[in-house]
């Protein structure tokens, strides 16, 4: 009988250190869990509510002037959308967010971020990691940053996942794998192969791990190599999750069908409802994406479709979260690359082009003041008039909304400072 | 010559009866063998002195079966079968590493593993969003250039300066413009970092802070390509709006209409370039006021202009010419070094599409070299591959430690990389099902499809409706060509059966999601639950985005998904009939480790196995092969 087969009489860390010990050759690293939040300060900042992230992205580049920045009174702007009033008043959004326009109450929408990028790949990099994009370094991901900084609350599944996103958005950068998030494809399905086949047994499969860390150690010893170790770390992960009875966070099918009916279909949607699961069981920071969102041609018929599925999850999450007691320790992120313009081009059937220069995101719950909206663009939603947020103080403000030092520097392998905001500060004004 | 070769080969793999040599094109530009060695002494030649000016020992040459593993996965993209391992590490000839090399560049494997590089860096996806019209002709077009070899600068010209029908064969490269309708600003900006490795996606917007390209200078790029049209779809306008008004009352003439308007005319492309722009509204600069009409002008290389005054009309084909001719070889060497990063793993200046002058790279006199090369070989990629692999610099020992040029190759022995998601898969379904080579390829679905179902079978395609609707001249005539085609396709005889497809002399093959064959011929981008997708394929949206992220989804997979399902518990598995015949357990376990790690097992390690077998019985070999496959010698390249 082996250790890995009595994990469950041991406790998690006696577990994790002789599950590594024994079939993984991972003696060579520090153990999970305490460690992983190593970097977290002791003392967080007074007043912080929030502890976990939902972060839903817009990719493609929302169209500010069609969702949350309406221009009502410029016709020419505003094109074939049209403004409505919401539960707060004076605040109001496009026609295609109805029911969000009932959860307004609850949200604080930032109407000045500012980004300097214009392109998409670029766009979604800084969003995601304060930094501009380079060919010498992988900056590590938002959700990674939290990790690292906060710590996992749950001590076996991921402290990061990662719903219908780009890998390349979600990745650790050179915190490495093990801060990087842990991918979900369909909502549906849950986290893939979580668990041993039926047609394995447990003997067997514990021979197989057995065996491949033999091999392993092997090959590290030849070829010692941060990239190779990475992976080994990972089994090691991987296993420990393998064995978490809240492996059931990840199963869409323990919800009731009127809740998932409540959220509507799609991806994104059932996604939304899977990120409200995860933060129940405490995981930190879930990223959902809605992609479609580069609308430089028809650009009406792609906000109203992609608003769609848009508007009823977002909504169903916001009402949801509340209802379970769950929105005022979980901020509610909805971001994007850059907005669209204001122009309106005729030539290719009504489309908007790429608008860094002024958009909109949203924060909601964790201690954000709800009905509100902080900022302001020109009357034609073109430049940002009041109270310009960049990316950096964007993120910024979601560190300070989880009381974590949004100043720490930490160093890259190749000894070179970096911050989970750069140079932002936050708006600390919005929060209650 | 290739006849010695494919001779040579026949009896190198003809031994073991499993094979037989390829039957290839002939090579765009005919290089006999010595001269190819000749050229790949030469790059050893600069190597060498980059070793001797920095007092370093020159790395040794790998092994066999490295060597072996190394060639497959980097010219073919996946790792060999059994039998192929076998009949290259068993016969002893002196010349058997060049002869794999040839016999790899011929085989179908290279142009699928050429695809999907092209199809990363062009953004080739299937469909298009929001619309009925797809990518499908393009696609096809694109795999059969690589397929025959186009060279570089034609496959390049080509697809910049194209215009007309998106699904004859002949201009069926318009879907690289009409793939990104709408964006004509962002497909400039991805045609000078693909083919130039010039960053522009700044001056798009504003003047480049730290570069020297201004708005300005964009705008008057962009004016080359600028006016990309659709042919004639004006003259559909009314009936266009007339059903997509009345969906209900007319659902099937507005989905008829549908394939005219998104899957002809949108797919088709008018106007060569104007050669002429209009600054944009926000043009927020002194030297010139918002909606200015400029001339097309280039930014660096030898300067062409275009007139302001009037449209000359065929703007993409100067910009072709120029981009190609005039940049003082950039365009040469950008390709030269992304070649050198695809078989070297690491390009001499990385990123590749980030041109860095010649003088200031770290190796000028290779890089010069490489870049007379290519012209030399008159952009023929197969035969500049064919050079770098029959290298020495390509056959050097394996080195685990990062490069230590900051940002390219330190030419340092071969870097330790995990494999391209591609790869991986295409090593997979080669232990799964054996050879994927032996597999057609995906051929183009040019039926007509009204909703999800194909019409008129056997008597139309779209690339005969196509170039038929395009013919037309006029509004009359169009409604007159609709409303016949609406009662063929009523007519209902349209929908029918294998003897009409016979028929046509044509077979549509396509492949879903699940099939076992190779990357290249599966569905693009690959959908977020495939196992393509977990190990970082790219969703094609941006150029070159695959990734060799680790995350713990793909650990997963490899302990209980796929490769379980489709490898280790499957007792069909291609990877098991490598066992019959086998005496012993000994042999057994030695041909597993030739057939997934395409080496012998070591004597420590062939004592574990035997212990597995002794303990386990025939679970101890599904034990084995399991753990094989998720062992990092299996996933990384070596």
């Amino acid at each position: 009988m082996s250790s890995f087969l009595k994990a469950d009489e041991l406790t998690r860390r006696q577990f994790v250190s002789n599950a590594a010990r024994a079939y993984l050759g991972v003696h060579l690293f520090p153990m999970l869990g305490g460690t992983l939040a190593s970097a977290a300060p002791a003392d967080v900042a007074k007043g912080s509510k929030a502890k976990h992230v939902i972060y839903l992205f817009m990719s493609g580049g929302m169209s500010h002037i069609d969702t949350f920045d309406p221009k009502p009174k410029k016709k020419d702007v505003m094109g074939k959308t049209e403004a409505i009033s919401t539960n707060v008043d004076g605040l109001m959004l496009g026609h295609y967010l109805k029911n969000t326009a009932g959860v307004m109450d609850k949200l604080c929408v930032i109407n000045s971020m500012n980004s300097t990028q214009g392109a998409h790949e670029q766009g979604a990099y800084v969003m995601h990691t304060s930094y501009d994009m380079r060919g010498t370094i992988k900056h590590p991901s938002l959700g990674s940053w939290i990790v690292r900084l906060g710590g996992r609350i749950h001590p076996e599944l991921p402290g990061f996942v990662a719903v219908n996103s780009s890998p390349d958005h979600t990745g650790g950068g050179f915190f490495g794998a093990k801060y990087a998030a842990a991918p979900i494809g369909s909502p549906d399905d849950g986290l893939l192969d979580s668990r041993r086949s039926s047609s394995v047994s447990a003997e067997d499969f514990e021979r197989r791990l057995t065996l491949a860390d033999k091999l392993n150690r092997q090959f590290h010893g030849r070829f010692p190599n941060a990239d190779v170790q990475a992976y080994e770390e990972l089994y090691r992960e991987a296993i420990t999750l393998m064995n978490s009875e809240d492996l059931k966070a990840f199963d869409l099918r323990e919800e009731p069908a009127a809740t998932r009916e409540l959220y509507g279909s799609g991806r994104f949607a059932q996604g939304c409802l899977l990120a409200r699961r995860l933060v129940e069981h405490d995981v930190r920071f879930v990223e959902v994406q809605l992609g479609g969102w580069d609308t430089h041609y028809d650009n009406f018929t792609g906000v109203a479709g992609r608003c769609l599925e848009f508007d009823k999850a977002y909504a169903a999450l916001i009402t949801d979260l509340e209802k379970c007691g769950k929105l005022q320790d979980t901020l509610v992120v909805v971001a994007t690359e850059f907005g669209r313009t204001p122009e309106i081009k005729t030539e290719h059937e009504d489309g908007r082009d790429h608008h860094p220069g002024a958009f909109s995101c949203v924060l909601a719950g964790g201690g954000v003041k709800g009905g509100l909206s902080y900022g302001t663009t020109d009357a034609s939603g073109n430049k940002i008039k009041d109270d310009m947020v960049t990316v950096q103080d964007f993120n910024a403000t979601i560190a300070h909304a989880l009381g974590l030092p949004h100043d720490l520097v930490l160093m890259s392998p190749t000894k070179r400072p970096f911050k989970i905001a750069d140079k932002g500060t936050p708006i600390t004004k919005i929060f209650s | 010559m290739n006849f010695r070769i494919k001779l040579t080969l026949g009896v190198v793999f003809a031994s073991c009866g499993a094979l037989v040599a390829q039957d290839s094109k002939p090579a765009a530009t005919p290089l006999d063998p010595a001269a190819l060695k000749k050229a790949a002494l030469g790059i050893d030649q600069h190597i060498a002195s980059f070793y001797r000016n920095r007092k370093l020992p020159v790395p040794g040459v790998t092994d066999d079966a490295t060597f072996l593993r190394r060639a497959f996965l980097v010219a073919v993209g996946r790792i060999p079968t059994a039998e192929e391992s076998l009949a290259f590490l068993e016969i002893e000839d002196k010349a058997k590493r060049e002869d794999l090399v040839t016999y790899l560049l011929n085989s179908p494997g290279y142009s699928s593993h050429m695809t999907n590089w092209a199809f990363d860096l062009l953004r080739i996806t299937d469909g298009r969003v929001g619309s009925a019209g797809n990518n499908e002709p393009y696609r096809n077009w694109v795999r059969t250039a690589m397929e025959d070899n186009m060279p570089w600068n034609e496959f390049s010209n080509r697809l910049l300066s194209s215009s007309g029908d998106g699904w004859d064969p002949e201009t069926a490269a318009v879907g690289y413009y009409t793939r990104d309708r709408g964006m004509p600003l962002d497909n400039l900006s991805n045609t000078m970092r693909v083919f130039l490795g010039a960053r522009m996606e700044c001056a798009q917007c504003h003047d480049d802070p730290f570069g020297t390209t201004e708005r300005h200078d964009f705008y008057e790029l962009a004016a080359f390509t600028h006016g990309q049209g659709t042919v004639k779809q004006n003259l559909m306008t009314p009936i266009w709006h007339q059903y997509q008004g009345d969906q209900k009352n007319y659902p099937e003439e507005y989905r008829l209409a549908q394939v005219l308007w998104d899957r002809v005319y949108d797919m088709s492309l008018a106007g060569n370039g104007a050669g002429q722009i209009n600054l944009p509204s926000d043009y927020q600069y002194r030297d010139a006021s918002p909606g200015t009409l400029v001339g097309a002008r280039t930014p660096f290389g030898r300067t062409v202009r275009m007139s302001d005054k009037r449209a000359e009309g065929d703007g993409r084909k100067q910009l072709a010419e120029w981009m190609i001719q005039k940049t003082n070889n950039q365009f040469a060497t950008i390709i030269a070094n992304r070649m050198w990063k695809r078989v070297m793993g690491k390009g001499i200046y990385d990123p590749v599409d980030i041109f860095v002058p010649t003088e200031k790279t770290h190796h000028p006199a290779l890089v010069e070299y490489l870049t007379d090369l290519m012209v030399e070989l008159n952009y023929d990629l197969r035969l500049f591959q064919n050079v770098l692999l029959m290298t020495r610099t390509f056959q050097f020992g394996t080195n685990p430690k990062p490069s230590t040029v900051e940002a390219g190759d330190d030419f340092h022995g071969r870097k330790i990389e995990r494999l391209a998601s591609e790869q991986i898969w295409d090593s997979l379904i080669t232990l799964a099902a054996g050879d994927p080579d032996k597999q057609p390829r995906r051929t183009l679905d040019d039926r007509i499809y009204m909703g999800g179902s194909p019409v008129l079978v056997g008597k139309k395609t779209m690339s005969q409706l196509s170039k038929e609707v395009l013919a037309i001249e006029s509004e009359k005539e169009l409604r007159v060509y609709f409303d016949k085609l609406l009662d063929e396709v009523q007519g209902g005889s349209g929908n029918a059966a294998a003897g009409d497809s016979m028929m046509m002399g044509a077979t549509v093959r396509s492949y879903n999601k699940d099939a076992k064959v190779r990357a290249s011929e599966l569905p693009s981008p690959a959908p977020r639950d495939h196992f393509l997708y977990l190990f970082g394929s790219s969703d094609r949206e941006v150029v070159d985005a695959s990734s060799r992220e680790p995350n713990v989804g793909q650990v997963l997979s490899l302990m209980n998904g796929f490769v379980q399902r489709e490898l280790v518990n499957k007792p069909d598995a291609h990877l098991y009939q490598t066992l019959k015949g086998a005496s012993s357990d000994k042999e057994k376990i030695r041909r597993l480790y030739i057939a997934i790690l395409t080496r012998p097992p070591t004597d420590e390690e062939m004592a574990w196995m035997l212990d597995e077998v002794k303990n386990q019985g025939d679970e101890g070999y599904r034990n084995i092969v399991s753990a094989l496959v998720m062992s990092s010698e299996f996933l990384f390249l070596q």
